[in-house]
């Protein structure tokens, strides 16, 4: 544990000196929203209310891939990486550290997203906001599991920023579903549908013990 | 330069290639002879005959990706090449059998849903299952070393399987319609009169070709380590001398 400890406080610590990673995710992201407001332009028709929790949902997709890029490179730089690896612990507790930290990342700037998503698109989170930021945890944390995982093994590949998308996306499908529905579903004023947050939990589960249980292998050179 | 289809090739020698290319010549006939001469069915037409190849290419596929999964776990158990070379072979096979199978399914379904694709489960899964796998391909084609690719691949290959139940559960829950015909069942006597033999003999053709495939493309990782230390063999050699 303290080994985690130590790997999220030095991750949190390098980004508030720099504010490299949390910047750059954070104007992708409003970038995306953007654009995306720029190629469906908010109506008031019930197919393009049902897309907006997709929208939403890529756009933090986007920003999260982005962000989980950086997540391993800063490694790179004085060969921190070989450190890591040889730190006579858990390595399972580094990932989980590396993971944390870019969850808190993601976490800031799903907040801001929400913001700029809701006054593009006239969506109202305030009556929602609780068990919003509730699906938007889960959902973040799916991501940054696969994404940590997969950005340590990208990290090492001749394709690098091109390879953790094509590693990572296919792998999110039960955690992106999961969470539009959710998504979904709260912004119509409905209940959290008790469905959408098993499968978040279920996978947010299954991803952790995997990706905790391979990390060993990922750093073993 | 080495050539896998020569008949005096190391590859082409070994035992298993033999057996299985001769497993795959006698059964191709019987099974083109048998989807000729079986009925064609009333109500889909002709078009109908793509069932004799399509669901046994599915089991084909779905075969290499879960030797994938079992070599790889073997290999980070073991650590012995020869798992990852099997784990390569079973993956470029099953990518082999899944874009023939993705490629058949819509010629079916032009012709009798009049759509070339639709987000059914199965599609779906099957779809998001060949992206995992051909990631898989790119993550060891991208990878340097031939240990780290394996490694990683191998960690790759069994979350790739991992995560099919999740999408499978995710996809219904989302509402994916069951638009694909079910599963065949041996006991249901699904199959018109007829019909039964040129499927069976399909199973059995994909399967003998996944084998010879999965044969000749594991002994070509042989064929190619082995180059590969004889090269790295001489060029000691030449670094002595010198």
């Amino acid at each position: 544990m303290n080994v985690l400890r130590a790997v999220l406080w030095k991750d949190l610590l390098i980004e508030w000196r720099s504010r490299e990673r949390s910047v750059a995710m954070l104007v992708f992201a409003l970038l995306v929203v953007v654009i995306l407001y720029l190629a469906a332009p908010p109506a008031d028709t019930p197919e393009a209310r049902a897309a907006l929790p997709g929208m939403l949902w890529v756009a933090y997709i986007f920003a999260a891939v982005l962000g989980l890029n950086r997540a391993f490179a800063l490694e790179l730089d004085e060969d921190a990486l070989t450190g890591l690896a040889l730190a006579p612990a858990d390595r399972g507790f580094i990932f989980l550290g590396k993971t944390l930290a870019s969850f808190v990342l993601l976490l800031g700037v799903q907040a801001v997203t929400a913001l700029a998503f809701g006054l593009a698109f006239g969506v109202n989170f305030a009556p929602v906001a609780l068990p919003f930021a509730g699906v938007a945890a889960l959902g973040a944390l799916g991501i940054c599991v696969v994404g940590t995982f997969c950005s340590a093994m990208a990290i090492r590949t001749r394709y690098r920023e091109a390879m953790l998308p094509l590693l990572m996306l296919p792998l999110l499908l039960p955690i992106l579903l999961g969470a539009v529905r959710a998504t979904d579903a709260l912004l119509n004023g409905e209940a959290l549908p008790g469905l959408a947050l098993q499968l978040l939990l279920v996978s947010d589960g299954v991803f952790t013990i995997v990706c905790y249980l391979g990390f060993d292998a990922v750093l073993d050179e | 330069m080495l050539n896998v289809f020569d008949a005096t090739s190391p590859i082409a020698r070994a035992p298993a290639a033999r057996l299985t290319s001769v497993l795959c010549i006698g059964l191709f006939p019987a099974w083109a002879f048998a989807v000729f001469n079986a009925p064609i069915d009333s109500f889909q037409g002709v078009i109908q005959k793509i069932l004799y190849i399509h669901p046994p290419l599915a089991f084909g596929a779905y075969l290499g990706f879960i030797c994938t999964a079992l070599f790889g776990a073997l290999y980070l158990w073991k650590r012995e090449p020869r798992f990852d070379h099997w784990a390569l072979s079973a993956a470029e096979v099953g990518v082999l059998l899944c874009t023939l199978m993705l490629l058949t399914g819509p010629i079916w379904g032009k012709g009798t849903w009049g759509r070339w694709w639709t987000w059914d489960l199965r599609l779906t899964l099957t779809l998001l299952l060949y992206f995992v796998y051909v990631s898989y391909l790119l993550l060891r084609a991208f990878s340097e070393g031939s240990e780290r690719a394996a490694r990683f691949a191998a960690l790759y290959g069994i979350l790739g399987l991992v995560v099919v139940p999740l999408n499978r559960f995710a996809i219904e829950l989302s509402g994916g319609r069951a638009l694909h015909p079910a599963n065949l069942n041996p006991g249901d006597d699904q199959l018109g009169a007829g019909m039964t033999s040129p499927f069976v003999l399909g199973v059995l053709l994909v399967f003998a070709c996944f084998a010879w495939l999965l044969v000749r493309r594991y002994e070509l990782c042989r064929l190619r380590e082995a180059v590969l230390l004889q090269e790295a063999e001489s060029e000691r050699e030449d670094a002595w001398a010198t």
